[in-house]
């Protein structure tokens, strides 16, 4: 530590400087004394440059401050490493670097599970959000808790087929000669295969069995597809879908050996949905949020409920209570029917860059509008008017429902009990 | 309609056909689901709410998609505003919760380590102290929540970098945890000692609204910062107790100003009954001068910033959560948190994996301050966020004018969001404040304030 020259009379506190101390004595109210800089115009600092000429320093617009600096960045750039660490072999040629690092050299570690050591915790983190190591982990655990899986996956790939449909048909890359090689596969699902394969192959495409016994994932998509052919417009919206699915097809399944006859154009289409299949599960272990990414951002899906609230439209949503998969099938066509078509597009991209279409595009309403909208939409949402008792400015239909299902006897509170409005 | 099977833990959700929805279709669902269930929760139809929140619990997942977890989040606070309503069932379910304090510290920290929003505030809280210091010697900052050494680290360091050198520094840490100030206290004097720059740290241990100004020790001749982030909305919650009782005006220690509190509240944006009071006093009878504010336990926002205002502040940084989630109606209050927290949640979506711990925890604490603002009631709810607008009514009713916050503050906080590689964050300039947002939707807006000397300022 460097000297404290000037000290306190009264306290006798010690200071390094001049300044400092006098600043102390007004705390004593003792009378004190700042002085100035006798010439404030003519101030020229010394600068200092790196005698190496080789070195970016050597020139004066690239000057270091001080002296000190000077002879520790020469040392460092071009002199030897003298100093050694005794833990970990670090070789440094300054000696107070030297002891800097000998002071936390092994004092906090941070370990990922991919075996990358790190000292500080910041590099760790970041590290390790991205580390692939974590990646494959979750993909393990993914591979385990199929039934949500399979739920995103069905999200995704519904749309994604019915846009293959249309997208591979001007493709002469995958063309007739194109037959995959599923047989080495091993199957992952077991049981639950069989009356899927059957349902499926029903529906007039025999040649691919095989192919389905791995991709349990895939199934539920196949009936769903020939249902929902017709929601998106023909024209290619997703280029790069069909570019990845082609690599995909080239990359992953290498025409080895050709058991099945020659492939139908809709069969070829089954090839590239499974390829991009098994694509998009390579993807999950890499793009560990790329399921996110097919589902709307929170934000968005409340601009777009605003909107539907606001439009009246979703009195159907009420109106159809009885059936249930009715029901379903209302507020499927709802969520459909509400959007413009490049929005639901937009959704149904799996990359990165439609995310942040999507988000931008929807980012573009004025939050103000969209939460009055929200706030207005509601109270249309429920068909609210105004202050009233419990059941009765619910819209009839709901108000139905209520009673309904408190008249079947289920709610656990009696129908007669009176709670206080919160 | 929905058949109403009853549900035990071991047997398959009697809807199957939820499953098939698709995250967009079921995100969709889960907001009508919460709309409708906050609607029941609001008017008293408790049946009602109950089948809501069956269905959201089938839907809503902490560790799903972004509004699954929002939804499990908002579903678990209307839950608890229900739960209140039988007292004695409320207090017995969480009578075996244990807080670790040290956890919640350790949580809260990953906001400024994982988010920028933080960070953001830090560079343009630092920047505007250090603008607003230039020339001085003797530099004292109060911070009001003194949890993040690393923000103080920053300064130390600009400071000691200043062209005319550093100045003599003292930052006072008010914490109502004496560990977390020691520890600031050991991390800032090092970094200090470092630097060569004259420096004091002096721990507060204190609740905010129970703040003896007198402690701050804050000497004539000093120049003073005020630093206050995501806590001056806390204060509101005691101001709706208030509103019942008619409390005698309190002054600030030094009892001095006392024409222009009884002028400023005469003009106060909050309440008639405090404008009641002043009338009924004489601005002369000062010997009869109420308790020093020590001893009145709930500070209401206008005392606590006429007190700060006495103290002189040459810039006092204030930043606060941009939304306003103190409205009367609960209704209003979900709305509004729906579309702030939903872009909280999806600003951590896109910036942290779905399985990070981190994220759940970050996530765990905003499900906190959500419960708090939907379940919650007068006192007891002290996230009482509001818009910038009615924070700088506030500042310019109590005394205080708006400084522009700097281009260069705003550079250095453009810059820090560019490291985060992240398209979502944005940054725009209001009224020469600084509102960080999320795509649009603003989420902390930063100002910052000095006092006003003569009424025409």
């Amino acid at each position: 530590m460097a000297t404290n020259r000037f000290i306190c009379e009264i306290c006798k506190k010690g200071f390094q400087r001049d300044q400092n101390l006098q600043l102390h004595r007004r705390g004593h109210n003792l009378p004190w004394k700042l002085k100035q800089r006798a010439n404030k115009d003519q101030i020229k600092k010394k600068v200092y440059i790196c005698p190496e000429k080789t070195c970016v320093h050597h020139d004066p617009s690239r000057a270091l401050g001080d002296l000190t600096g000077v002879k520790k960045h020469f040392s460092r750039k071009h002199g030897e490493k003298k100093w050694k660490c005794e833990k970990c072999s670090k070789k440094y040629a300054v000696q107070s670097d030297w002891k800097a690092h000998s002071k936390t050299c092994g004092s906090r570690e941070y370990k990922c599970d991919c075996g990358t050591l790190f000292s500080r915790k910041d590099s760790f983190i970041t590290h390790r959000a991205f580390c692939d190591a974590l990646a494959e982990e979750s993909a393990r655990s993914f591979g385990a808790n199929n039934l949500n899986f399979r739920n995103d996956l069905n999200g995704n790939l519904t749309n994604h087929q019915q846009n293959l449909d249309h997208g591979f048909s001007g493709i002469p890359l995958l063309g007739a000669g194109f037959r995959p090689d599923f047989t080495g596969m091993a199957p992952a699902g077991n049981s639950d295969q069989k009356p899927r394969l059957s349902l499926w192959l029903d529906q007039g495409n025999s040649q691919l069995n095989p192919i389905y016994a791995n991709s349990n994932l895939f199934m539920p998509n196949m009936m769903q597809m020939s249902s929902n052919n017709n929601v998106f417009d023909s024209s290619n919206q997703f280029p790069w879908l069909e570019r990845t699915a082609a690599s995909a097809n080239l990359s992953l399944f290498p025409p080895q050996g050709l058991k099945e006859e020659a492939v139908s154009s809709k069969g070829l289409t089954m090839a590239a949905a499974v390829s991009l299949s098994s694509l998009y599960s390579d993807n999950q272990n890499l793009h560990l949020n790329s399921s996110a990414s097919a589902s709307m951002s929170a934000t968005a899906l409340l601009q777009k409920a605003a909107q539907m609230g606001s439009t009246k439209s979703n009195q159907t949503f009420f109106n159809n209570p009885i059936n249930r998969s009715e029901l379903h099938q209302v507020f499927k066509q709802q969520a459909l029917e509400n959007s413009p078509p490049n929005f639901v597009s937009s959704t149904s991209t799996t990359s990165i860059d439609g995310l942040d279409q999507s988000m931008q595009r929807s980012g573009t309403v004025e939050n103000q509008q969209a939460s009055a909208n929200l706030h207005s939409g509601f109270r249309d949402f429920l068909g609210m008017g105004g202050e009233g008792g419990a059941n009765s400015f619910l819209p009839p239909e709901l108000a139905k429902f209520a009673s309904m299902s408190s008249a079947m006897g289920l709610s656990p509170f009696s129908r007669n009990h009176q709670h206080t409005t919160l | 309609m929905f058949p109403m099977m009853s549900v035990s833990p071991g047997m398959m959700s009697p809807y199957p056909w939820l499953k098939e929805l698709k995250p967009e279709e079921r995100g969709l669902y889960l907001i009508h689901l919460l709309v409708t269930c906050a609607n029941h929760v609001a008017t008293g139809s408790l049946e009602n709410a109950n089948i809501a929140l069956d269905q959201i619990s089938h839907l809503a997942s902490p560790d799903g998609d972004t509004m699954q977890r929002i939804a499990s989040y908002f579903s678990e606070a209307l839950a608890d505003r229900i739960l209140r309503t039988w007292p004695g069932i409320y207090k017995a379910f969480r009578s075996t919760r244990i807080t670790i304090v040290a956890e919640q510290i350790l949580a809260r920290k990953m906001f400024s380590e994982f988010l920028p929003f933080m960070k953001v505030a830090f560079v343009i809280t630092n920047q505007a102290i250090v603008e607003a210091m230039e020339g001085e010697k003797m530099v004292h900052v109060i911070d009001l929540n003194a949890s993040e050494p690393a923000q103080w680290c920053a300064l130390i360091q600009d400071l000691s970098a200043r062209p005319e050198g550093p100045p003599h520094l003292r930052i006072t840490g008010i914490h109502q945890q004496k560990e977390v100030l020691e520890q600031m206290a050991r991390v800032l004097t090092e970094e200090a000692e470092k630097l060569d720059i004259p420096f004091q740290f002096n721990p507060i241990v204190s609740k905010l609204e129970n703040l003896d100004f007198e402690k701050l020790r804050v000497k004539t001749g000093e120049a003073l910062a005020i630093s206050s982030i995501m806590q001056l909305h806390s204060l509101l919650a005691s101001d709706s107790e208030l509103r019942k009782k008619s409390l005698p005006m309190p002054m600030n220690a030094a009892g001095v100003h006392l024409q222009r509190v009884n002028q400023m509240n005469q003009r106060s944006s909050q309440d008639l009954i405090e404008k009641d009071m002043v009338n009924s006093r004489s601005p002369s009878n000062e010997s009869a001068s109420s308790s020093p504010l020590s001893s009145i336990p709930l500070s209401n926002m206008d005392s606590f910033l006429n007190a700060l205002w006495g103290l002189s502040p040459k810039v006092m940084v204030v930043t606060e959560q941009d939304s306003d989630h103190n409205g009367t109606s609960l209704m209003e209050r979900i709305s509004e948190s729906l579309y702030f927290y939903a872009a909280l949640f999806d600003s951590l979506e896109s910036t942290l994996p779905r399985t990070s711990l981190e994220r759940l925890r970050m996530e765990k604490i905003l499900g906190e301050e959500i419960k708090n603002i939907i379940a919650c009631e007068g006192a007891e709810r002290k996230e009482r966020h509001e818009k910038l607008e009615k924070w700088a009514q506030r500042f310019d009713f109590s005394g205080f004018v708006n400084v522009h916050l700097s281009y260069y503050a705003m550079l250095q906080a453009n810059k820090l969001l560019q490291g985060y590689n992240c398209d979502g964050y944005k940054i725009k300039e209001e009224n020469g404040c600084v509102v960080i947002c999320w795509q649009d939707r603003p989420l902390l807006a930063v100002s910052a304030w000095r006092f006003r000397r003569g009424i025409h300022d």
